[in-house]
């Protein structure tokens, strides 16, 4: 994850370089083509748009997305999930959310396993996560990334309400959370979800229970309290 | 202000008591039988001076309500004006201007030597206040000038000079503005009023000079104060005037763009940038006039002036292009307005209309119209409508606080406020009506002869094309090269620049900064 994030740091510094090693000459423009002030017009009913590209209002949307969980120790990190919206206005969109989480141990529990031999597999792990969604599309904007490719944006706050389903046990869960839409067409775009969820789960740590010597735990051993979960969510969205 | 009215009431207070007291002389000893309407009289004087007490004290209702109900009694026959005139006073305080504007007319009408003139004073306040020009004028033609207080000399200077720059006489308004001295509150308006009359007499360079000056006393004003935008405005309109394009083009470009006025800024520059033969920045100029920020705006001439300027560059296509839009958007319009006169008569059904796109102009445009929208929109721009809707808005103010008030709404002067609002009311939509009628005449008319100037261009531009055909079979055209045929990017971003592929996706930060980038097509 690290060394993606750097090649993208060198790939973007790579674009800036390249630019200012296009150094052209300068040109002179009349000054008076130019904006004399930075104040807007007055409008009787002011919108920073018309005409705009993406509409969303009275829109469905599906979304197929991959969700990695940031802050989870034990559990496998990956999900893959599906999202159904509906966007009542530009401003509000409602959507349900379901998410089947992957099987196995995250690569922190696979190395506590071979430094302790403690088998984390023993303790429950999260199934299935479903959610009711509310996305509040704060800001629609543009981005210009080439001498001829504009994406559309969309920041928007996203509020859920829903379960996790663990192996063994539901629970009820919320969470909240920002995401961005980069609209690489009129219909599709690239959705990024950062959610924080809430909600009780079993405390995957039980002593004298989690080495492959000790007796086998029932599910119903491990404690139970209130955990926070950082999810970061990426995948495309079909407008229609 | 306080002070003084609290004076007027003191010495008021004496007045009738005075007077009762030399009346009481002179009738008691004649006749007994006169005993009991003399204690009537004593009563209502008693009455009388308890409400000046009122109106001292600071219950303005109170002594309102007292002097309205005594100001009709025969008994005070003698003290009338001077009730009227301190009932008058008393609205004020109250707000109820109207009202209060009749009881300063009725005091007038009573040529009372004291008081008459004071109401004129207090009426030409009262109208001031209300924009309301019948009034003024009434409180104006019925004075002497040198006998007005110095300290409303200033208004009166003002309010006389609209009237002369209304009846055409420039040399007298322009005289008339310039009276009015720099402390006062009209001293802005006036030199614009100036400026605006030196035009109007073909005296460009003095007006340039007027705007100057106004320009200079508002430096440090902020970047949108109204009287430094309409100066610059009125600056930018008097050096086309003169015929000075490119300080014209200079000084459209400084009104700032979140006025009113910076639309017809740009729209007029346009004209200014077409005659100093500066094309490519005129059509930048409509990339953002026609862009669909001003769907709701009348302009039929300027995408006329548009295919003009695509005709002196030879650009036949797009020229084609702004004709038939031409057509397109404002043959209906003009149909319609010619309907709408046709089957309409009473003004009332004219307010009806604008009065129904003026509240769309709040809320959501929607139907109902039997004008197109644009057409009641730019009616209700207009200034003689937009100051007498003013006018009804302040009249609705006075209706309201008045309702407001359940117990002086009940009471007689509530009733004779609220009969004096609506009578004035539907007067001023009835004149709104007729204003309303005379500016879509006007538009007619103007549509008439802008479809008559269509067909010269579009004339014109015929001749072009078969010219550009002759020159292209002899080999001598340009070709389709364009301007930034060979710049990248690079070369807006380098010159500050923000550059995006256009997708006809308006945003607002971006009106005012689009740019046309073709170039000419002729030989």
């Amino acid at each position: 994850m690290m060394n993606g994030f750097k090649a993208v740091v060198i790939f973007v510094l790579a674009m800036l370089l390249q630019k200012a090693a296009f150094a052209a000459e300068v040109v002179e423009l009349p000054p008076e083509e130019l904006a004399q002030e930075s104040v807007l017009p007055v409008f009787d009913r002011p919108v920073s748009v018309r005409n705009r590209t993406i509409v969303t209002n009275k829109k469905f949307e599906v979304d197929g997305f991959y969700s990695y969980a940031m802050t989870e120790p034990i559990a496998n990190v990956s999900k893959l999930g599906i999202g159904i919206y509906y966007n009542t206005s530009e401003s509000h969109a409602w959507g349900l959310l379901v998410g089947k989480h992957s099987t196995g141990l995250s690569s922190y529990a696979e190395q506590l396993d071979k430094q302790f031999n403690l088998d984390f597999a023993r303790a429950p792990y999260p199934d299935l996560t479903t959610m009711l969604d509310y996305n509040l599309k704060a800001f629609y904007g543009k981005m210009s990334i080439s001498k001829s490719i504009v994406f559309n944006t969309l920041l928007f706050g996203s509020a859920s309400a829903g379960m996790v389903k663990y192996i063994h046990k539901s629970y009820p869960a919320v969470a909240v959370g920002m995401g961005q839409k980069f609209y690489f067409t009129k219909d599709w775009a690239v959705r990024f979800d950062l959610r924080l969820y809430a909600h009780q789960a079993p405390v995957p740590f039980l002593a004298s229970r989690m080495k492959t010597t000790d007796p086998t735990p029932e599910y119903s051993e491990f404690e139970e309290r209130l955990t926070f979960t950082t999810n970061l969510d990426v995948g495309l969205s079909y407008l229609f | 202000m306080r002070k003084i009215l609290l004076l007027l009431i003191a010495s008021s207070m004496m007045v009738p008591a005075g007077t009762f007291a030399q009346r009481k002389k002179s009738f008691s000893p004649k006749k007994a039988s006169a005993s009991s309407s003399s204690s009537r009289e004593s009563t209502l004087r008693n009455q009388l001076s308890n409400a000046l007490r009122q109106a001292q004290g600071g219950q303005y209702e109170a002594a309102a309500n007292a002097l309205f109900s005594l100001s009709r009694r025969p008994e005070l026959a003698d003290e009338r004006a001077q009730i009227k005139y301190i009932l008058g006073t008393m609205l004020i305080e109250l707000k109820l201007y109207q009202t209060a504007a009749f009881q300063f007319v009725d005091v007038i009408r009573m040529k009372n030597p004291k008081y008459s003139k004071l109401a004129i004073e207090k009426l030409s306040i009262v109208a001031d206040t209300l924009g309301d020009d019948t009034i003024l004028n009434y409180a104006i033609s019925r004075v002497d000038l040198n006998d007005f207080p110095s300290n409303l000399k200033d208004m009166i200077h003002f309010r006389l000079g609209e009237i002369s720059l209304r009846n055409r006489d420039f040399t007298k308004a322009s005289d008339l503005f310039s009276r009015v001295g720099s402390g006062s509150s009209y001293y802005y308006q006036a030199l614009f009023n100036k400026g605006l009359a030196e035009m109007e007499g073909s005296q460009p360079a003095v007006a340039v000079g007027t705007f100057n000056k106004m320009l200079d006393a508002r430096r440090r004003a902020p970047v949108t104060d109204t009287n430094k935008v309409a100066a610059q405005l009125g600056l930018a309109r008097a050096l086309y005037q003169k015929q000075d394009w490119e300080g014209s083009i200079e000084a459209y470009a400084q009104v700032p763009r979140d006025t009113v006025l910076w639309h017809d800024a740009v729209f007029e520059q346009s004209w200014a940038m077409l005659r100093a033969a500066r094309f490519r920045s005129a059509l930048s100029n409509f990339q953002t006039l026609h862009s669909a920020y001003y769907e709701d705006f009348y302009m039929p001439e300027s995408l006329l002036l548009r295919s003009i300027v695509y005709l002196y560059i030879c650009k036949y296509d797009e020229m084609e292009k702004v004709l038939s839009l031409f057509e397109k958007t404002y043959g209906p319009v003009r149909s319609k307005i010619g309907d709408f006169l046709k089957s309409t008569s009473d003004a009332a059904s004219f307010y009806a209309e604008v009065e129904k796109a003026n509240s769309m102009k709040i809320s959501e445009k929607g139907s109902g119209l039997r004008l197109p929208y644009i057409v009641s929109r730019n009616v209700l721009d207009q200034g003689d409508v937009k100051r007498s809707m003013n006018y009804l808005e302040k009249l609705n103010q006075e209706k309201r606080r008045v309702e407001a008030n359940s117990a002086f709404r009940a009471s007689p002067l509530g009733q004779y406020a609220l009969k004096i609002i609506a009578n004035r009311g539907r007067n001023t939509k009835f004149a709104i009506g007729d204003m309303v009628k005379a500016h879509l005449l006007n538009m007619r008319v103007e549509l008439r002869d802008l479809y008559e100037q269509a067909g010269f261009i579009r004339y014109e531009m015929i001749t072009g094309r078969k010219e550009s055909i002759k020159k292209k079979i002899a080999g001598k055209d340009l070709g389709a090269e364009q301007i930034d045929e060979n710049i990248d990017r690079q070369f807006y971003i380098q010159n500050g620049y923000e550059y995006y592929p256009f997708k006809g996706e308006y945003w607002l930060d971006e009106v005012g900064n689009y740019h046309y980038l073709g170039k000419q097509s002729c030989e």
